[in-house]
C-alpha cells in the first residue's frame, strides 16, 4: 500500500528575495510535480515538521517554486537553508482554481491533470459559456497561488479572456513577483495596484484593495477569484455583490491548519469539507452558509 | 459453546496471540493483557476506556529520520494481537476506523494482525442503560468470531458462536469446534430508527444552525478534551516531529489530538496583542460545535454513519456534566 505521507526529495537550487521576509525558493525534483494552479503541496523538513504551500512556478518548468514568508517554526528554518540543501515534498493535494473547461483547447490539459492528481468535482469546472473574463482580487501573499495560472494563461484560459487584477499590499516593497509584471502587462493583463498608506514616490492607488473597485470598471461577464486574508474577503464580497456578481461565479482560497493533507486528521475541516481535499479553492455559494467558514 | 469449551478457546488464543480482554480493577472495567484463560472476564459492562488505542494508537511512529532523510517505520513484523470480548458499541466504532483509514498503510498493517472476538448481545453502560443487538444484525459488525451469550446473567453461561472471516473459521477448526454459524459481513447498516436519527441530526446541524445552543455549551465547557479521549470514534490526530540530540535525527509521529485544544486550528501569522496566534476555532462555542458537527454531520456525509456509537463515555468523563444525548435532543427539537 502506497504511503500517502512519504515525501520525495527536493534540492534547493535558487533563492531570490521577493519582499521583506519573503523569499522565492526554487527546487529541483527527482520526479516532476504535476499540479493544477491553486493546489497545495506539503513541504517537510525532518525535525521541524511539515506545512502546506501553494506552488507558484510556471507549469512547463521542471523545477518547483515556493514563495514563502518567514512567519513560523518551519519557515524560519527554510529561510536559513542554502543552495544544495534538501527538503521533502508530498502532494499535490486539493482542488485548485476552476479551469475554463468549456474551452476545447484546454480539455486535454484537464484530463491529463485529473489522471495525475485529484479529480476536480463536476461543479468546480466552469461551464457557463457567458463567462468570458477573469477578475483576480488579491491581498498580500495571495498572488502566490495565482502565479502559475497567470504564466499559463494561454493554456488555461480561452484566448479572448481578459484578466484584470486588483492587488493590494501594505507598502510598495510588499508586492510579490515584481519582475513578472512587465511581461504580464505585455500579454494584456490589466494589473491595478494599491497600497495601504501614502508612501513617497507612489503614484498609484492608495487604500485597501476595495479602493480599486471605486476607481476602475470591472470587466463584464467576469468570474472572480479571491485570494488574500479573510478580512479582505468580507469587504471584497460586499463589492462584488454591489456589482451583481452571482455567488457561483466567485471562488476563494481558504486557509486552515493542516496536518495530513488527505482529509483525515480533521484540522482543516470547514463544515463537511476539508480545505486540504475539497479546497483550498472553494466556490463561494458552497461555503457561504457554513458558520465561520470565512 | 459451554464454559469448558470457552476455556479451551481462550487458552488457544493466549498460546498464539497477545490477548487483551476486559477485566475488573478497582470497580472499573478496563482492558488489559491476559496471560491465561483464568484471568479473562467476559462481561457485558462497558469498559471505561474503549478499544481505540489498538486501532488508532495514542502515538504512532510513522517515520524515523537520519541525516534528515525519512525512513518509513513499520517494516518489521507487527505483533499478532487478539481482542477478546469487544462489545457491540465498540465494534461499531471499528466500522468507522476501517472506513476512515481504508488507505492508511499503518492502520491496515496492524488491522490485518488484529483478531477481533466480539461479545454480546448486551452491553451495559455506566449509567445503567442497556444496549442489545439482534442476531440478524450481527452481519453489520466487524468481527472474526462473535460470542453470543444465550443466558447472560445465569451461572452456567452458554454461547452461540458466529464467525464472519476465514481467520475466525480457521481458529475454530484448530480447537476442533464445529457448532458455529457462518455469517457474511455486509458492512455498516443502521436499523430504521438509527437511520432516521442520523438523517434528522445531520439535517438539523447542516441547515438549521442555532448559535444559542453552542453559546450556552460554550459557557460551561472547560475545553479539557476528556470527551475526545474517552470517545471511541474521536480519531483526529496531529503529526509531530520529535528530534533527537543528534542533528538531523529523530522521529515523525502521529499522535491523538483534540479539537478542544488551542493549537488545533492555529496557523502561522502575526501574533495578537494578547500573544495569541491566529486560529480558526476562536472560542469554546466554536470548538464544541466543531466536535458535534464532526460526529453528526461530517462523518454521516462522508461515511453514511454517525460518529457516535451511543456509549456515553463522554457523559461519564465530562467534569461539567454535558450530556451528548440531551444536546442532540435539543438539536433534534430545534
Amino acid at each position: 500500500m502506497k504511503n500517502p505521507y512519504a515525501t520525495q526529495t527536493a534540492k534547493l537550487i535558487k533563492i531570490t528575495n521577493q519582499a521583506p521576509n519573503i523569499k522565492l525558493f526554487r527546487f529541483d525534483l527527482d520526479k516532476k510535480l504535476d499540479f493544477s494552479p491553486g493546489q497545495i503541496i506539503f513541504l517537510s523538513i525532518p525535525g521541524f515538521g511539515e506545512a502546506p504551500f501553494a506552488p507558484c512556478n510556471p507549469l512547463e518548468t521542471d523545477f518547483l517554486e515556493l514563495c514563502v514568508r518567514k512567519v513560523g517554526k518551519l519557515t524560519q528554518i527554510l529561510h536559513k537553508l542554502k543552495i544544495g540543501d534538501s527538503v521533502g515534498i508530498r502532494g499535490p493535494y486539493g482542488q485548485g482554481w476552476p479551469l475554463f473547461s468549456h474551452c476545447e483547447s484546454i480539455n486535454g490539459w484537464t484530463k491529463q491533470s485529473q489522471s495525475i492528481s485529484t479529480k476536480l468535482p463536476h461543479d468546480h469546472n466552469i461551464r457557463n459559456n457567458k463567462i468570458k473574463n477573469l477578475m483576480l482580487v488579491v491581498g498580500g501573499l495571495g498572488l502566490i497561488p495565482l502565479r502559475t495560472l497567470l504564466w499559463g494563461k494561454n493554456k488555461f484560459l480561452p484566448n479572448e479572456t481578459k484578466i484584470q487584477i486588483f492587488y493590494g499590499a501594505k507598502t510598495p516593497d510588499d508586492f510579490l513577483f515584481k519582475n513578472d509584471y512587465a511581461e504580464w502587462k505585455e500579454q494584456g493583463i490589466d494589473l491595478k495596484l494599491t497600497i495601504d498608506k501614502e508612501c513617497p514616490g507612489w503614484n498609484e492607488c492608495v487604500g485597501v484593495v476595495t479602493a480599486l473597485f471605486n476607481k476602475n470598471m470591472i470587466s463584464p461577464n467576469a468570474i472572480a477569484f479571491l485570494c488574500g486574508p479573510p478580512i479582505m474577503y468580507k469587504f471584497v464580497l460586499e463589492k462584488l455583490k454591489e456589482k451583481n456578481l452571482p455567488d457561483e461565479n466567485i471562488y476563494l482560497s481558504l486557509e486552515r491548519r493542516m496536518h495530513c493533507g488527505i482529509g483525515v486528521c480533521q484540522h482543516c475541516a470547514i463544515g463537511s469539507f476539508y480545505t486540504c481535499k475539497d479546497g483550498p479553492i472553494f466556490r463561494y455559494d458552497k461555503i457561504k452558509n457554513i458558520p465561520n467558514a470565512i | 459453546m459451554n464454559q469448558k469449551e470457552l476455556q479451551k478457546f481462550i487458552s488457544y488464543l493466549v498460546d498464539n496471540y497477545q490477548v487483551f480482554a476486559p477485566q475488573e480493577e478497582e470497580k472499573k472495567v478496563i482492558i488489559k493483557e491476559i496471560s491465561s484463560a483464568k484471568t479473562a472476564a467476559l462481561t457485558s459492562q462497558l469498559p471505561f476506556f474503549s478499544w481505540k488505542k489498538f486501532f488508532v494508537p495514542e502515538k504512532e511512529i510513522m517515520f524515523s529520520f537520519k541525516n534528515s532523510a525519512l525512513i518509513q517505520n513499520g517494516a518489521e513484523k507487527s505483533s499478532q494481537i487478539a481482542l477478546l470480548g469487544v462489545n457491540i458499541l465498540d465494534l461499531r466504532s471499528i466500522l468507522l476506523y476501517d472506513a476512515v483509514f481504508a488507505n492508511d498503510p499503518y492502520y491496515q498493517k496492524q488491522r490485518k494482525n488484529t483478531l477481533i472476538i466480539g461479545y454480546g448481545p448486551e452491553v451495559k453502560l455506566t449509567d445503567g442503560a442497556l444496549r442489545k443487538i439482534e442476531t440478524e444484525d450481527l452481519k453489520c459488525l466487524p468481527f472474526d468470531i462473535f460470542l453470543y451469550n444465550i443466558n447472560q446473567g445465569a451461572k452456567d453461561q452458554k454461547y452461540n458462536i458466529f464467525s464472519a472471516t476465514e481467520k475466525g473459521k480457521k481458529i475454530l477448526s484448530e480447537i476442533d469446534y464445529k457448532d458455529y454459524t457462518e455469517i457474511k459481513f455486509i458492512g455498516h447498516k443502521y436499523n430504521s430508527f438509527l437511520e432516521e436519527k442520523k438523517n434528522l441530526r445531520r439535517e438539523k446541524l447542516k441547515n438549521n444552525h442555532i448559535q444559542k445552543i453552542w453559546d450556552e455549551l460554550g459557557k460551561i465547557c472547560l475545553e479539557c478534551g476528556k470527551c475526545a479521549i474517552a470517545c471511541p470514534t474521536c480519531f483526529c490526530f496531529k503529526i509531530n516531529d520529535c528530534p533527537e540530540l543528534t542533528e538531523g535525527a529523530g522521529e515523525r509521529a502521529r499522535c491523538w489530538d483534540s479539537c478542544f485544544y488551542s493549537e488545533f486550528s492555529e496557523v502561522a501569522g502575526p501574533v495578537s496583542p494578547a500573544g495569541e496566534k491566529p486560529k480558526f476555532l476562536k472560542n469554546t462555542a466554536q470548538k464544541i460545535h466543531f466536535w458535534y458537527y464532526h460526529k453528526f454531520a461530517r462523518i454521516p456525509d462522508e461515511y453514511n454513519m454517525m460518529g457516535c456509537v451511543g456509549c456515553h463515555r463522554c457523559v461519564e468523563v465530562c467534569p461539567v456534566g454535558i450530556n451528548i444525548e440531551e444536546v442532540m435532543e435539543e438539536v433534534e427539537k430545534s
